[in-house]
């Protein structure tokens, strides 16, 4: 695992001002809507899929779906994991500009890392990347 | 394609540091499942994701993972080892 990045660091300059910058949140702590289909957690291999969350969601219509922590803490405050009224407080106060269009939760458990590093984290950088109007990620686990 | 600055947030830095992330955050001794803060603590996860969110703007050595301490957490677990060949 270790090769992945050892060449260099994918590093991306942040080079705007927060209070004018748009958050969007990616979290590997299995989070998902409560009307989304949960994650596969009865495979042993793992659930490659993820779940976009749109601007719209409040912490009241998320929930958690993941066998390998223990989100007891999360089921009680998502923002434990998935920081969305934080966020919407920074909002308010202007310390940042917005929140993005989409999120992205996903089960941070799987045994098919070359999938998960060839297909799922291309495909969840590119729901970022279109349509989210996202300037910066705050990424987060379990 | 740009990309997209991102900074992490992690609980598990020795396993996180193999990945050599960007930016990264490892609030000391937050146990797995609160990497942002614990329930209800709105100043302490308010907190987390402000120093995070400064990490864009400063001048992070990339790979590198900031440790910064939060009393108010008042608890210490200690982080998933990993053995780095």
């Amino acid at each position: 695992m270790s090769s992945i990045s050892r060449k260099c660091v994918p590093f991306t300059p942040f080079d705007g001002d927060l209070s004018r910058a748009t958050i969007s949140i990616v979290t590997a702590a299995g989070v998902h809507r409560r009307d989304q289909e949960a994650f596969n957690i009865a495979d042993e291999l793992g659930d490659l899929t993820y779940r976009v969350i749109g601007e719209d969601t409040t912490s009241a219509d998320l929930m958690v779906t993941h066998h390998h922590y223990d989100h007891a803490d999360a089921d009680e405050d998502i923002n434990v994991v998935f920081p969305i009224d934080v966020l919407r407080e920074f909002v308010e106060e202007g310390y940042i500009g917005g929140i993005a269009r989409k999120h992205v939760g996903f089960m941070g458990y799987t045994m098919k890392l070359k999938d998960m590093y060839d297909s799922t984290a291309p495909a969840i950088a590119d729901e970022i990347d279109k349509g989210s109007r996202a300037d910066a990620v705050i990424l987060t686990g379990g | 394609m740009r990309g997209i600055p991102t900074v992490l947030v992690t609980v598990s830095p020795d396993v996180s540091a193999q990945m050599r992330p960007p930016r990264a955050l490892y609030p000391n001794g937050f146990k797995i499942g609160n990497p942002i803060g614990k329930p209800g603590m709105r100043e302490l996860q308010r907190g987390v994701v402000k120093d995070a969110l400064e990490l864009l703007t400063q001048n992070t050595r990339p790979g590198q993972i900031v440790v910064m301490d939060y009393p108010a957490y008042g608890e210490y677990h200690e982080p998933v080892s990993v053995k780095v060949k």
